[in-house]
């Protein structure tokens, strides 16, 4: 009988040990985003989650992709069914009405035990929002000019732009009909004119060359001088068929790799884009700062944890976000990014030697930094779609039927201002 | 079964006359409950929002307390009286012109010629296509700089300038309408043609003896013949014009300038554009009551039209 005890009590610590060989419990971390697949950045994301998995085993990060344009009422149905990811990645410009809505952690109290040191975070400042951390910046970048040197050499353009003139006269002799069948084959320029906030983005430019801003003390300024400046340009642009109608920025990206775009605003992610060009085409696509000063700026995505979670999650989910905070993922961000991280104090040596463009891109982000610059206007950050809704619509109507800049400016402040009310 | 000792347990008789109804709800029990969680609730839940003042409704949260502001901010909104007129503009250009198209396959099919099959297989294709995949199609062949309409128009001569169908009031609304008629043609043609399958061939060979001309067979016995198929099929595309949102949203979102902005463009804008989910319930349930009406209104007529 004691033989019997004796392998049944060895049998049970057998069976004890096992399970705590054995992870605590077999755990899956959900995580929505748009990046999953693109160059550079969604290689990074997988990374990151290599080594968190590495470091946690048993905990396995299921990434799921969703496209940009659906991004926001997608994670707004996930949060509002009660289901949110687990990792919440966002724009910077759409995390707001989460905070507001009480949907996301309050990240402060989980920095401040864990020591990390935000000071110089590139951005950071942007995650505060009424008085509490709800996120970790993970970019910060300025946009740059992308162009195809042949297409603006074959054009008679001998230098490239540096102002709003030449930029004007570049993009009118760029834009060509190559083959002669009356159908314009290369456009001058790329502009998104399909609204949203990717219109926005890229009326700015004009708004911040004029010397203005789209909110001055987080105050609407949409009748000032410098947006009725930017209209005017806008109008002038799109008016001389200057650049191709109701076409997103995927597009344009995609007609500039095609080499059917000359010239392009953009962030550092079109470097990547750009890469896969064919070979003949990709040698003429090259990057060069902005004509405009400053260039355009800001914040581009966050990353935070519902509010609403189990704590041995939310332990696992701040342990994955300081796994993207740590030095060596944000160092990996820099490589694979092909643009600085907003850690500071990295060492980018290698960096500037082995990625082209790299000191473009960091020199660009120090210009609009500088300058305080950030793509989301200060005081409309909730109503930010309402805005760009409103601003597309005029700017449509100004086009369409040929309104007076000014005329337009008026309209959008008044209706902004309804917004607001 | 053995009952214990003293147990008064009943058995109902469901085959008894007195029961048989009772077993009738027993057997439909599940498919109502079911019914009434997949279509009453979200309804209900529609309601409940609409005559709230949120910005972003959650399911399961704490309410807020009924109002009337969404239904007044509807009764003073440009926007929504813009939807209704472009809904309402859209179902006459689609609804009769879908019926016209429909109507002229649907006779043409049924007629006995070579390669009937085949042409009733084309007549029914781009109801096959789906949606979502068909309409971005279309999006790139109505690309205002690089499709292939504007293309073939400029090279042809026809055009001076690539026309701008995403950007051009007009040129919006017929470019949604006319992919709304290709998508939806079809399926009247398809009812239809059904429709004249099921009118006697002897009623027709009666007029013809009795000396009655092709116009007057079609108006006297086709035309009544099919008035209920008709009925139905207006109806069931009143609604789908009134509730189609992905063929509006990819080509043109409901711009230029609100020209192609509909009630259910309008509902998706305010819920999920703005989060403004108060106004937007409150959209779809004066959409829902306009279609309830008007499937009434259009069923009731046809029906009596029948008798």
């Amino acid at each position: 009988m004691s033989k019997w005890k004796g392998i049944a009590n060895t049998a049970a610590t057998a069976v004890c040990l096992a399970a705590l060989a054995l992870p605590a419990r077999a755990e899956t971390l959900t995580f929505v985003s748009w990046m999953k697949g693109e160059p550079g950045y969604g290689d990074w994301w997988n990374e990151v989650i290599a080594k968190f998995e590495s470091e946690h085993p048993g905990v396995e990060v299921e990434m799921t992709k969703v496209e940009r344009s659906t991004y926001a009422d997608t994670m707004f149905t996930m949060f509002a069914g009660g289901s949110p990811p687990d990792i919440v990645h966002l724009a910077a410009f759409e995390y707001q009405p989460f905070a507001d809505e009480g949907w996301l952690e309050d990240l402060g109290p989980w920095i401040e035990r864990a020591g990390l040191d935000l000071n110089g975070w590139a951005g950071q400042e942007t995650c505060e929002w009424k008085g509490q951390t709800y996120c970790l910046m993970l970019l910060y970048t300025a946009y740059i000019f992308a162009y195809n040197e042949q297409a603006l050499n074959e054009a008679g353009v001998e230098n490239l732009p540096s102002d709003w003139e030449s930029f004007l006269d570049a993009a009118r002799k760029a834009t060509r009909d190559t083959d002669g069948d009356g159908v314009t084959d290369v456009y001058g320029l790329g502009l998104d004119t399909t609204g949203g906030t990717n219109m926005m983005h890229d009326m700015l430019h004009f708004v911040l060359d004029a010397g203005g801003a789209w909110t001055v003390d987080g105050e609407p300024a949409f009748d000032s001088p410098a947006v009725v400046e930017a209209l005017t340009r806008w109008k002038t642009l799109v008016d001389e068929k200057l650049t191709p109608r109701d076409t997103p920025s995927g597009d344009l990206r995609q007609l500039m790799v095609e080499g059917r775009l000359a010239m392009r605003l953009d962030g550092p992610w079109i470097y990547n884009i750009l890469k896969g060009a064919e070979p003949e085409i990709a040698e003429n696509l090259k990057l060069a700062p902005s004509p405009f000063s400053p260039p355009v700026g800001g914040t581009s995505n966050v990353i935070g944890m519902p509010a609403e979670l189990a704590p041995e999650k939310k332990e696992l989910v701040w342990e994955f976000i300081a796994t993207v905070a740590s030095a060596e993922m944000q160092q990996r961000f820099a490589q694979l990014g092909s643009s600085p991280a907003p850690r500071p104090g990295l060492d980018y040596t290698k960096e500037i030697e082995t990625i082209p463009y790299f000191e473009l891109f960091a020199q660009a982000n120090d210009a609009a930094a500088a300058a305080g610059v950030d793509r989301l206007p200060k005081g409309l950050e909730i109503e930010f779609n309402e805005v760009a809704k409103v601003v597309h619509r005029e700017v449509q109507g100004m086009l369409i039927e040929d309104r007076d800049p000014a005329e337009t400016g008026q309209a959008i402040q008044t209706a902004v201002e309804a917004i607001l009310q | 079964m053995n009952w214990p000792k003293g147990s008064t347990a009943s058995v109902i008789d469901f085959s008894s006359p007195r029961h048989r109804t009772k077993f009738g709800y027993l057997l439909m029990a599940p498919a109502v409950i079911l019914m009434a969680l997949i279509i009453v609730y979200p309804i209900l839940l529609s309601v409940d929002i609409s005559l709230q003042d949120v910005r972003i409704a959650r399911v399961g949260g704490a309410s807020e307390p009924w109002t009337l502001a969404n239904y007044r901010w509807l009764a003073t909104s440009a926007e929504f009286w813009n939807a209704v007129f472009v809904t309402i503009k859209l179902v006459a250009v689609v609804g009769g012109v879908s019926l016209a198209i429909g109507l002229g396959t649907a006779l043409l099919v049924n007629q006995r010629f070579k390669g009937r099959s085949v042409a009733r297989l084309l007549v029914a294709l781009p109801w096959a296509v789906p949606e979502v995949v068909a309409v971005v199609i279309w999006a790139w062949m109505l690309d205002s700089s690089f499709g292939i309409i504007n293309w073939a128009l400029q090279v042809s001569g026809l055009l001076s300038a690539p026309v701008e169908f995403a950007s051009n009031a007009t040129a919006a609304f017929f470019a949604v309408s006319a992919v709304m008629i290709w998508k939806g043609y079809p399926f009247v043609s398809i009812m239809l043609l059904a429709g004249l399958q099921s009118i006697p061939e002897e009623h027709h060979q009666a007029a013809q003896v009795d000396g009655a001309s092709t116009w007057q067979r079609f108006l006297y016995i086709t035309l009544p013949g099919l008035a209920p198929v008709i009925g139905v099929t207006m109806v069931m595309t009143t609604l789908w014009v009134f509730r189609d949102f992905a063929i509006i949203f990819v080509l043109t979102r409901g711009g230029p300038i609100g020209a192609t902005s509909t009630l259910s463009i309008l509902t998706w804008e305010q819920s999920f554009g703005f989060f403004r989910m108060g106004q937007g319930a409150a959209v779809g349930v004066v959409t829902m009551i306009i279609c309830a009406l008007i499937s009434r209104a259009l069923v009731g007529r046809f029906a009596q039209s029948v008798h």
